[in-house]
């Protein structure tokens, strides 16, 4: 048995750069796929707006798609640098899905993301197309297949254990494991709709400034759009997911977000601070009835079960997987009511000319991520005492490295990490208030060739 | 079959290894040159020519650790845990020479923060590379198929030689690149410092060559001899590179040190092969099972000719000289690096 500050400090550890990680593909994948959107609009439409919308959001994208790499190759090491005997166990499963990750998903990402973000202009416009469509396709397929493998984790299947390894019987059932299919689509529409936010309130500061208004329109336009017809979508999806794979799968995890103890709750928790040690909460405070509305019982009588109905040392921590997931839950409630409010606004024609609206949207900037790294911190956490679920503990996968080194590591880690985060929020701030290019005369945009500064250098 | 197929992603690992030492060796390198550049020019030169393809090189290195990971499960809980602190540090140094660049390649000036960050950055990713390999080449120590040493055992004598060694390989490789890329920026100090750095790469390889202390059997038959003609191979690229080629300036040292890396790095597999971590642990002692090693040698290494393919067309799409701009000269909406590299005579559509 290893050491349990190893394994206290390298599960901090990884939880802190998995955050972090998780951050950037959240922005990205969404982004990507605005990207391609709009450089397709670009071609058809041919108005500057579409350009200027690429090239601005291009360069956010990048910077985000650059600290999602590089902080993704630290992932991948740290599974054999502090979970060595996990890597071990697992490493026949989810080493070649991962693999697949990298050859199918992150070299198509990688190769043609220099194209798209330096390729103006020196490649056809149809190159610029594939290349921006195909970074698209590379986030999407990455997001499948990193979530497949966190789903085996979750269910696992397709395997049997030789020798304390998983060896797989079929990739089939374990790539599509059994929570695959829900929490998938639920994953992808969750990373669309926090870039969209992100679009949304950045086009809103600009129509709230009374600068850059074509392109604020455009982008606030497009993402509330996109907001609007995804959410009821993910509102349903997600109750889907705890249905039909947290509840009856892992009823630990359900019994932990709910934040009862004992199984007799009817009511709804908002808030809670639970004693793991004598099962109970210090501080509750909660709507009456409300829990047995939402398991769609109108007579107020279903109690939601209690984390008391699973034994000690097979419960997950209450506190962490129940502030998951009402920061999930409560972040894709202010966006419902902030969409709501966006249609009402687009119907009576005031969408462009609400200051109000508009700070509001400034302010959700970010929920969107909020929303995410809550649903992880829910689905991870609340995993525990498991890595494999029901197969393999956490503290069996942890390796046997000196704490001294994980404790230097970490603080090295999250040092760098709150710079970068400062890094990457003072150039994102710094771009929006830069602003896009100014809007250009017609002609000059998409066709490079009418300038004469470049035939002269090249022929110089 | 199975030891066969074994090898067979055994030698996918080595594919990624060598792609990796290549392709970022010289994007590091041109990293380490930066902090020698005191001209703004130069930084931008240096930071526009790894912008367009840092992303693609650096993935060879995912690659290498999840084939380790997924191939060869027992050797990466091992060498891992073993080599963790310079592993850590450089990904800390990845991440932050990748974080300048993308930062700077942007701005139309490269600020000297940043230029000093992607500087340092590769220097420390260079020398944590060869710590690694080093501290690799001179064995772990392994019980029941566990890590059994302790925190700072990668540091050896040989594994600061070997560190040595690799900053002089990357900064040559880079000198190198420069060759190819460098079109209108004057480089005299680096085409006389390349010479220099070839004779010091050469001397470096030697001792590094010599002073490796081998404690486990050595390979014999025909093993031993194509390690050794892949040893000539290399010791004579590198001699080639070191009398002549850097006078004129084509695309010969490129090919040369690729050569010598190629052949260099495939000789010492050959010479390890079935050891995969120094002294005991050997390939079909740490292997996945059979079912894993087949997915992965149909799933991802099928997808090997692809990912070449992107490498090379993204390369191909930023061939051409380096040709220096003013802020004034580019187009609105372009970052320099996209105008950076031209080929030559090339008309601009």
């Amino acid at each position: 048995m290893p050491d349990p500050t190893v394994l206290d400090l390298s599960r901090w550890q990884f939880a802190v750069t998995i955050a972090f990680h998780m951050t950037f593909p959240a922005i990205t994948v969404g982004l990507s796929i605005f990207l391609a959107v709009v450089y397709a609009l670009h071609l058809r439409t041919r108005k500057p707006v579409y350009l200027q919308i690429f090239r601005f959001w291009k360069r956010i994208f990048a910077l985000g798609f650059a600290l999602g790499v590089v902080s993704g190759t630290v992932i991948t090491f740290e599974f054999g640098l502090n979970w060595g005997k996990f890597a071990h166990a697992t490493g026949p499963i989810i080493g070649p899905i991962i693999g697949m990750e990298v050859v199918t998903a992150f070299f198509l990402e990688a190769g043609f993301i220099g194209i798209m973000l330096y390729g103006d202009g020196r490649v056809s416009e149809r190159v610029m197309m594939v290349s921006t469509s195909l970074v698209a396709l590379g986030t999407i397929l990455s997001t499948t297949w990193i979530i497949s493998a966190n789903s085996w984790m979750q269910t696992p299947s397709g395997y049997r254990v030789v020798d304390g390894q998983f060896v797989p019987t079929s990739w089939w059932e374990a790539i599509f494991s059994p929570s695959f299919g829900w929490r998938f689509p639920h994953m992808l529409l969750g990373v669309l709709i926090t870039a969209a936010w992100l679009v949304a309130g950045i086009g809103a500061y600009y129509l709230r400034h009374g600068r850059a208004t074509e392109f604020g329109r455009r982008t606030l336009s497009l993402s509330l759009g996109v907001v609007t017809l995804l959410l009821p979508a993910q509102l349903w999806i997600g109750d889907q997911v705890a249905a039909r794979y947290v509840i009856p799968d892992q009823p630990a995890k359900f019994q932990a977000l709910e934040g009862n103890w004992d199984s007799d709750n009817t009511g709804y928790l908002l808030l809670v601070v639970p004693d793991q040690q004598a099962e109970r909460n210090r501080v509750e405070v909660g709507v009456p009835r409300l829990g047995s509305w939402i398991a769609k019982d109108l007579s107020g009588e279903t109690a939601t079960p209690g984390l008391k109905e699973t034994p000690p040392q097979l419960r997950p921590d209450m506190l962490t997987t129940f502030y998951g997931f009402r920061a999930m839950f409560y972040a894709s409630m202010v966006m419902f009511a902030a969409a709501f409010v966006g249609v009402v606004l687009r119907l009576r024609g005031r969408l462009y000319s609400s200051p109000r609206y508009h700070r509001f949207l400034v302010w959700l900037t970010p929920i969107g991520i909020v929303a995410i790294i809550g649903g992880w911190v829910t689905a991870e956490a609340g995993r525990q005492p498991w890595v494999v679920f029901g197969e393999m503990r956490t503290a069996d996968g942890v390796s046997d490295i000196a704490p001294g080194s994980v404790v230097a590591t970490f603080a090295a880690f999250t040092l760098t990490y709150l710079t970068l985060l400062v890094v990457w929020v003072v150039y994102v701030v710094r771009s929006v208030r830069r602003g896009p290019e100014s809007d250009w005369p017609d002609g000059e945009l998409g066709s490079d060739g009418d300038d004469p500064r470049r035939d002269a250098e090249v022929t110089a | 079959m199975t030891d066969l197929a074994i090898l067979g992603w055994y030698s996918v690992i080595a594919l990624c290894l060598v792609m990796y030492v290549v392709l970022d060796g010289y994007d590091l390198g041109l990293g380490i040159l930066t902090l020698g550049d005191t001209d703004e020019r130069r930084r931008r030169e240096n930071v526009d020519l790894v912008a367009t393809a840092w992303d693609g090189n650096e993935s060879w290195i995912i690659l290498l650790g999840v084939s380790l990971w997924a191939g060869l499960p027992g050797a990466y809980a091992v060498a891992l845990p073993a080599l963790y602190l310079p592993v850590i540090v450089m990904l800390l140094a990845v991440i932050a020479r990748g974080v300048a660049v993308e930062a700077a390649a942007h701005g139309t000036v490269v600020p000297r923060s940043w230029g000093l960050v992607f500087g340092l950055g590769s220097l420390v990713a260079a020398v944590t590379q060869g710590l690694i390999m080093g501290g690799l080449l001179s064995g772990v120590r392994v019980e029941d198929g566990e890590f059994a040493g302790g925190t700072w055992d990668f540091l050896t004598p040989f594994s600061l030689l070997t560190a040595a060694a690799t900053v002089a390989l990357y900064v040559t490789a880079a000198a190198a690149v420069l060759q190819v890329k460098d079109g209108y920026v004057a480089r005299p100090r680096v085409a006389r410092a390349a010479a220099t750095l070839t004779v010091a790469l050469v001397a470096a390889c030697a001792v590094v060559f010599f002073a490796w202390e081998d404690t486990w059997p050595r390979p014999g038959g025909a093993q031993l001899v194509v390690a050794t003609v892949l040893a000539l191979v290399g010791a004579a690229a590198m001699v080639l590179l070191m009398l002549r080629c850097w006078a004129d300036r084509g695309p010969q040292p490129v090919v040369l040190l690729t050569i010598a890396e190629v052949a260099g790095m495939t000789g010492v597999l050959v010479y390890l092969h079935p050891v995969v971590v120094p002294p005991e642990l050997t390939l079909p002692e740490v292997a996945a099972p059979p079912s894993s090693i087949g997915f992965l040698l149909v799933g991802v290494g099928l997808n090997i000719p692809l990912v070449l393919f992107y490498n090379w067309y993204a390369h191909h799409v930023f061939r051409g000289k380096y040709v220096p701009r003013t802020a004034s000269e580019l187009p609105e909406g372009v970052s320099p690096a996209s105008e950076a590299v031209r080929p030559r005579g090339s008309e601009v559509r």
